[in-house]
């Protein structure tokens, strides 16, 4: 049973992220249609994209098609791992294979998958593309260390249960915590590469940066991981920050985090649908402006505030 | 059968009458090159023999050799611990730099080898001498010197260059003034060493010197202090501290043979490591604690080494050179070396509850990372040199598309590229975890330590971010002009632009070593606390007794009592197993394949000055740090490039 555990939850979390991705996608699709004053499409329509991406003809641009599948396949198998090391409203399955340090590199991994698709796609668009959403990866990985790092520091704990469970408030509701909170709620646009700061992708000017090149089943991965990561990073959000209502019986508590997520999705759509795209200057003296925030509050958290 | 002592000096010697014998037959460049190969190895066994004992049975006796007791003069050498993980390190990398070299000194047709292989096995043999002798005056300054001039012929070898006797000059320069400094600390601390212990012990020996320690801490704190900071300075030039290290070894590195860097990044600048180690932490008794800065020298080394990694990190990322921009990348990996000594050194006398466990996994962090530093550099810089084999050029800007032609090189350098940015599942993963987990937590003790943690953290990005564009725009991307006629011409000749088996063999031995302590970190855990059990001195006592880690192959690496933990094989099921699966999902339409050309909006072919080339990536960033420094020189031919102005965002 003990070994049976991590297992399970690990094949619960695939499952939610795997069924649950393309629903999120619909209602943003249709939400922000909506608030375009546009009628938008069926809320069930990101699964049949999916379904018929995958039956379409898959054109490998790149001069090394193995590393293109390679890269495309793994993307999406990371994404999928790291919904085991995530809580979804229960503690993190695979707690044991790894702390919260690990989980900060991993999402790092996540995107070096998609980094490489595009450069083995081998299109001038795609690197383009790479180069920025490179300079935002740099920008947004110690951000989330910071805000992990806070969580270990009052915790005393890189455990993903302890740090994933409302870590930042673990000395009542300090300031280093809330700063994070602020810094994190300005940045997570970011995170789940939406607008304003979806600079990588970018349709209007680069095509889509690195997926540019991909078509068929490759394409559906790609876009499937991407749907994937905005469940995760919703999920990371949610256990880090808004732990409230957590305690509550199981099924609950479950319901309450998943509402909290969705709640969290519609914010994400809410301003997606009212901004504009920064330039990726403008995007990385804006992220260096919050750096500095976090590297206050961080040192904030060391002296117990 | 040998003691370790016994077996360090006879590789020394070894190496040494190699160097004669290769002299010899340097006519013929194959002959010397086997010969020196299996000499190296020869040694390499000694060595290997050495450190087995050293682990099994614990270090035995210091030994003495060449005996001049009028003058204090001696060769004493003394096989302990930390002495074996630095011996390893340095036989791991000199046996595939050797045998790489068979084949790779053969493409230079202007220089002969008579000038190579001596150098390289005096240079080897100086290293062993180096970081087993415990004399810190006379046989420091002949190993040193063993180790400098061979390394300043080597770093000229291409010497009708002028920019390489400009790098070598400069080299020569530094080490001496390293020498120097080093040396006048050795002096400050022996000075009253003589009248203290008789004349029977040596004067300027690890044991004479530490037993005078207490007495010099108490009654004279700011001389010891100046030699202690020279020994800092020495040092530090030794490794590539900021900012010294920017002064010497980004010219040093590009300009010597390709295995030769790797034997200057991967190994020669980890002796300034080693005897950082060996002076701060191992030369002081426990007895003399009290009077000893130790948390204060913590500070200082832990923000050089912060600041030497995000400069040197920094200043990688704007290389356009493939071996300069490795060169400027030790640097930016010896910062993370530095950063886990110096937060060992400021946790070990802090007071809490984990200090000394969270000193000791700090240190695992810096020697596993040493290790992996020397396997993961020398890697990528042989792959530089299969690269500059096949394409006749160190610029970036110049190559694309090489996977398709040197497919096993590429492999390698994927797995040396991801490992040096940190990737779980690779070595460098590991060791900076270690690190993470020290200077994080023990942020309570020393606060400034978080905020190195984070700076660290972030440089991994810029690291990964540098190791995307090097593996990226030379290996994938589009096949360049450069390399399009490389292979048109090598197909001429009946010949693949890949590299032959016997190049070939030592990049894949160093990347499955970089993949094995990636996937199995425990048993580097296991060597590293062997080896810290077997070197009881100084504060090295404190860390054999604090034994961080638990954990073993299948369970990884488990410190604080399970409030972190890394179980890098659980993880690699999972993601092989989730690996298939997605393979399967992608399968379920029967999608046809089909290949073709990128689309270039509707223009007819792409061109060369389509291509983005490593110039044009992580414009702003260049452009936000163009204080820090090290910007290349312009690019020769930029303006024939209209994209240079409209692509670099």
């Amino acid at each position: 049973m003990k070994t049976l555990l991590p297992i399970l939850g690990g094949l619960a979390n695939v499952a939610i992220v795997l069924v649950i991705a393309p629903f999120f996608q619909g209602v943003l699709r249709k939400v922000t249609a909506r608030i375009q004053s546009r009628q938008g499409p069926p809320i069930w329509q990101a699964y049949y994209d999916l379904l018929k991406l995958l039956g379409k003809e898959d054109i490998e641009s790149g001069e090394i098609p193995l590393m293109q599948r390679f890269s495309v396949y793994l993307s999406l198998a990371t994404v999928l791992t790291l919904a085991c090391l995530v809580p979804m409203g229960f503690p993190a399955p695979m707690n044991g294979a790894g702390d919260a340090i690990l989980l900060i590199y991993l999402l790092t991994l996540s995107g070096v998958c998609t980094l490489l698709a595009g450069l083995a796609a081998g299109s001038t668009y795609s690197l383009i593309g790479i180069s920025r959403e490179m300079m935002t990866m740099i920008a947004l990985e110690p951000l989330f260390a910071v805000a992990i790092v806070i969580g270990a520091v009052h915790t005393g704990s890189f455990r993903l249960d302890t740090v994933l469970n409302g870590s930042v408030y673990a000395t009542g509701v300090p300031v280093s915590g809330v700063i994070m909170l602020a810094v994190m709620l300005l940045s997570f646009q970011a995170f789940v590469q939406r607008v304003p700061f979806d600079i990588s992708e970018a349709e209007t000017e680069i095509m889509e940066g690195p997926l540019m090149e991909y078509s068929g089943p490759k394409l559906a991965l790609l876009k499937y991981a991407q749907m994937a990561k905005l469940v995760i990073y919703s999920a990371l959000f949610v256990a880090l920050f808004v732990p409230w209502g957590a305690g509550l019986p199981f099924g609950l508590g479950w319901l309450a985090f998943w509402a909290k997520v969705f709640v969290l999705v519609l914010l994400v759509t809410l301003v997606a649908a009212t901004h504009a795209r920064y330039r990726i200057d403008q995007a990385i003296r804006y992220f260096a402006g919050l750096l500095g925030v976090a590297m206050i509050a961080l040192v904030l958290a060391g002296y117990g505030y | 059968m040998m003691t370790p002592e016994q077996a360090v000096v006879a590789s020394i010697g070894l190496c040494v009458a190699g160097a004669v014998l290769t002299l010899l037959v340097s006519r013929n460049k194959t002959v010397a090159g086997w010969l020196a190969f299996a000499i190296t190895a020869g040694s390499a066994a000694l060595i290997l023999s050495a450190v087995a004992q050293v682990l099994a049975r614990g270090p035995a006796h210091p030994e003495q050799f060449l005996k001049m007791p009028a003058v204090g003069f001696a060769l004493r050498i003394y096989v302990d611990g930390l002495t074996s993980i630095f011996l390893l390190l340095a036989v791991l990398v000199a046996v595939p730099a050797a045998l790489y070299s068979i084949r790779y000194m053969k493409h230079y047709e202007d220089y002969g080898v008579a000038r190579y292989y001596p150098n390289f096995l005096l240079f080897l043999a100086a290293m062993y001498g180096l970081l087993s002798t415990t004399d810190m005056m006379w046989f420091f300054f002949i190993f040193w010197q063993m180790m400098t001039l061979p390394g300043y012929a080597l770093i000229r070898f291409e010497n009708r260059k002028p920019e390489n006797i400009r790098a070598a000059n400069k080299y020569l320069i530094m080490m001496q003034i390293a020498c120097v400094a080093t040396m006048i600390g050795a002096e400050l601390l022996a000075i009253t060493g003589a009248a203290a212990s008789g004349s029977e012990t040596l004067k300027y020996d690890f044991d004479t010197v530490s037993a005078n320690l207490p007495a010099l801490l108490a009654g004279k704190p700011a001389v010891t202090a100046l030699a202690f900071a020279l020994f800092l300075v020495g040092f530090g030039i030794k490794m590539g501290m900021w900012p010294f290290g920017q002064v010497w070894l980004p010219d040093a590195h590009p300009a010597a043979p390709s295995p030769v860097s790797a034997m200057l990044s991967g190994v020669m600048i980890k002796t300034g490591a080693y005897g950082l180690m060996r002076y701060f932490l191992w030369l002081v008794p426990p007895s003399a604690v009290a009077d000893y800065p130790l948390a204060n020298w913590g500070a200082v080394v832990a923000v050089l080494g912060t600041i030497t990694l995000f400069t040197g990190t920094m200043q990688a990322l704007k290389q356009e050179q493939s071996k300069r921009l490795l060169a400027f990348h030790s640097i930016g990996q010896i910062g993370y070396i530095l950063l886990g000594t110096g937060a060992c050194m400021a946790l070990l006398p802090a007071k809490g509850p984990n200090a000394t466990v969270l000193a000791a996994i700090a240190f695992f962090g810096a020697l596993f990372h040493v290790l992996n530093h020397g396997l993961f550099k020398g890697l990528l810089f042989l792959n530089a040199g299969s690269m500059l084999l096949a394409t006749g050029t160190q610029d970036l800007n110049k190559m694309g598309g090489l996977m398709k032609f040197m497919p096993l090189t590429a492999v390698t350098a994927l797995v040396a590229s991801l490992s040096i940015s940190g990737v779980p599942l690779f070595n460098g993963f590991a060791s900076k975890w270690s690190i993470f987990v020290g200077t994080v937590q023990g942020g309570s003790a020393a606060k400034y330590l978080g905020v190195c943690a984070i700076i660290a953290i972030l440089t991994s990005a810029l690291t990964l971010a540098s190791f995307i564009k090097f593996f990226g725009v030379s290996f994938l991307s589009r096949t360049s002009a450069l390399v399009r006629d490389k292979a048109a011409a090598s197909l001429r000749d009946a010949a693949a632009l890949e590299v032959g088996a016997m190049m070939q063999l030592p990049q894949v031995f160093l990347a499955a070593l970089c993949v094995l302590l990636g996937v199995i970190p425990a048993l580097a855990f296991q060597l590293i606390g062997g080896a810290l059990n077997a070197s009881r001195q100084g504060c090295g006592i404190a860390l054999a007794n604090a034994a961080p880690m638990a954990g073993g192959a299948w369970r990884g690496l488990e410190n604080l009592h399970g409030t972190a933990l890394f179980a890098p094989l659980a993880l690699a099921t999972v993601l092989a197993l989730v690996f298939v699966v997605v393979c399967v999902l992608s399968k379920l339409g029967a999608a046809q394949r089909r290949a073709d050309v990128p689309w270039l909006c509707g223009y007819a072919r792409e061109a060369e000055c389509h291509r983005y080339v490593a110039h044009n990536f992580y414009g702003e960033i260049k452009r936000y740090f163009r204080w820090l420094g090290g910007m290349p020189k312009p690019r020769a031919g930029a303006v024939t490039d209209p994209g240079s102005q409209t692509t670099n965002h």
